[in-house]
């Protein structure tokens, strides 16, 4: 597969206009985006999501480092690489508010040199697809949140560009807008074949739509992975054990020493072990603990995670050791 | 083609944002007006009456030229900070035509909208005053194009200026006043203001509009003097847009949310 997009030693510092402060907002990113592909990019907040999607678009001149979009370097060739992207930055502010749905259109078809007539059958089928077209001579101010932000994305696709870059595509929705512009991208990946982007913190977002997904925490790529790898791979370490007896205290104690993040549930008559394991063999050791009273086992379940859970242990750095490649 | 497509797309949208803002474009024109009353009662009551006539002409030119200037380059400074804000300049950036070009349509459809208004505006003045001005449209017409374009470059300026400061308000306040002190002196006065953009070009139109010179009769060297002017505050008002692009670039200043 030919990758669309090559990040290559990405850096980007900014100085605090008040305070001269420096702040490393990306530090050492790389990464490269196949044809086709739809990327999750995930972080807590300051992390660099913004600023690596940035300097992608071309906004943002990286202090080091390359951007490669379809063979050709962002910075050397700027305005021949714009042809092959697009995006939806912050939300819904990136519209004209005075010009109704279609004018946005239209206006923003125009500055990239096509025509009204050029876009017209274009404009009409994205209307039908983003369920606009009743609303293609109202003004946007007067669009719901989330009609504004369907309509930037449409704005986006219409530069019929390869790749397509998602700021944050369903922050500020409620659940069922948040649903639909999630639909909306699913069929967008299914009929269009384009290559997508998002920064998300949505993890319902990247659940449903990514194939992979890179993650970023204080400026450093800290996991890209396959969404299937990363929730098998925590699949498999993650076990939920039912014992028909209570442990001892001295078990306790050296499962609190081997497993800290492990959770204990005593019952009536029985009693729950959580445990995730940090590499499969550890399994052995936690028999060892088991075996020392002989506890009775009733039950050795696989734990179910999403990937909610995944991304904070990751984040926290509690996986630290096993964030290499599962594969 | 595609040059051709973005001057519509600019056309198109500066004219619709005008009619929406149709009470704001109601109230710029009805203050010019009024303010023009002002002046021309003021004139006829405590001016000199063997050259109030002139003065008058004087006033009508002068007044609707400072407009003119100023609905072309502060409002590119006014929209450009707006636009940083909504983050439709970032939008704009990511254009492949590259951010200029739309900079200078969008100068261009302005001045286009603006010149409309800006001829009713001189006729209404004319009329309210009973001053009929010399419009020679065959002579005004090459000085009126000399001189906008290096309006542009001053447009250019602005809009570098815009994009790279957050407290640019204050600024166009400021400049104004600065258009106003432009097209209010005559260069009579002022000799050396010639090289100032558009103070030569205001200076022929009031020549011809008020003295009723020709074309025959304006010497090579005032037009090469404003063709000097155009193209080098055309060029310089470009290359520092550029400069502040980059900068922006940078610092990742073309949001400013
Ligand atoms: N223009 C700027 N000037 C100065 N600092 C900035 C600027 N833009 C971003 N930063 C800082 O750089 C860091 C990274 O910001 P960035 O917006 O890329 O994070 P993010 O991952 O998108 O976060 P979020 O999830 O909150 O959107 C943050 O500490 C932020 O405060
Ligand atoms: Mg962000």
């Amino acid at each position: 597969m030919e990758p669309v997009i090559e990040v290559k030693s990405l850096r980007k510092t900014y100085k605090k206009r008040k305070t001269k402060e420096l702040i490393q907002a990306v530090s050492d990113v790389t990464f490269s985006v196949n044809r086709g592909e739809i990327v999750g990019l995930l972080g807590p907040n300051g992390a660099g999501k913004t600023t690596t999607i940035k300097m992608i678009c071309g906004l943002l001149i990286p202090d080091s480092g390359t951007i490669t979009i379809n063979g050709q370097n962002n910075q050397k060739k700027r305005l021949k690489s714009l042809r092959h992207i697009s995006a939806v930055l912050e939300g819904n502010r990136n519209l004209y508010w005075r010009l109704t749905v279609r004018e946005n259109l239209e206006y923003f078809a125009g500055n990239r040199g096509e025509s009204k007539k050029d876009v017209a059958n274009r404009i009409d089928e994205l209307l039908v697809k983003f369920h606009l077209k009743d609303k293609e001579k109202e003004l946007v101010n007067r669009l719901s949140r989330g009609m504004q932000q369907k309509l930037a994305i449409a704005v986006a696709m219409l530069a019929e560009s390869d790749v397509i870059l998602l700021d944050e595509p369903t922050l500020g929705l409620d659940v069922e807008t948040g649903y639909e512009v999630r639909e909306l991208l699913r069929e967008i990946v299914q009929e269009y074949d384009r290559t997508i982007i998002i920064s998300t913190h949505d993890m319902d977002v990247v659940q449903d739509l990514c194939d992979r997904t890179i993650i970023v925490n204080k400026g450093k790529i800290v996991t890209d992975d396959k969404v299937e790898n990363l929730l098998r791979l925590f699949e498999v370490r993650s076990y939920t054990i039912s014992l028909s007896a209570l442990l001892s205290e001295k078990q306790q104690i050296l499962l609190d020493q081997k497993f800290p993040d492990y959770k204990y549930t005593p019952d009536t008559i029985g009693s729950k072990l959580e445990i995730d394991l940090a590499k499969s063999e550890e399994i052995y050791d936690l028999f060892d603990i088991l075996k020392m009273n002989m506890t009775p086992v009733e039950s050795i379940d696989r734990g179910t995670i999403n990937f909610e859970q995944i991304f904070m242990k990751i984040v926290k750095g509690e996986q630290q050791n096993v964030l290499v490649q599962s594969s | 083609m595609s040059w051709f497509n973005l001057l519509k797309a600019n056309l198109r949208k500066e004219y619709l944002e005008m009619k929406r803002y149709l009470p704001n474009t109601i109230a710029m024109v009805l203050t010019f007006y009024i303010l023009f009353i002002g002046m021309f009662f003021g004139i006829q009551i405590i001016g000199d009456p063997t050259t109030q006539d002139i003065n008058i002409q004087f006033t009508i030119v002068n007044y609707i030229f400072w407009f003119f200037a100023m609905m072309t380059v502060n409002a590119i400074g006014w929209q450009i900070t707006n636009e940083a804000m909504r983050g439709t300049l970032e939008q704009l950036s990511m254009s492949p035509m590259g951010i200029w070009k739309i900079m200078l349509m969008r100068l261009i459809a302005s001045t286009v909208i603006n010149f409309i208004m800006i001829i009713a505006l001189l006729y209404l003045s004319m009329f309210t005053s009973g001053q009929w001005l010399n419009i020679d449209v065959g002579t005004i017409l090459p000085i009126l194009i000399l001189t906008i374009i290096s309006m542009f470059g001053l447009g250019f300026i602005i809009a570098g200026l815009s994009i790279i400061l957050k407290q640019v308000q204050a600024f166009l306040q400021i400049l104004q006043f600065i258009l106003a002190g432009l097209t209010f002196v005559p260069l009579s006065v002022a000799p050396f203001l010639a090289f100032f953009p558009f103070v030569k070009g205001v200076d022929l139109v009031r020549a011809v509009m008020i003295e009723g010179v020709t074309f025959t009769q304006i010497p090579m060297v005032d037009f090469l003097i404003l063709g000097f002017n155009a193209i080098f505050y055309f060029v310089i008002g470009l290359l520092f847009f550029f400069y502040c692009e980059r900068f922006a670039m940078n610092k990742g200043l073309l949001a400013h949310y």
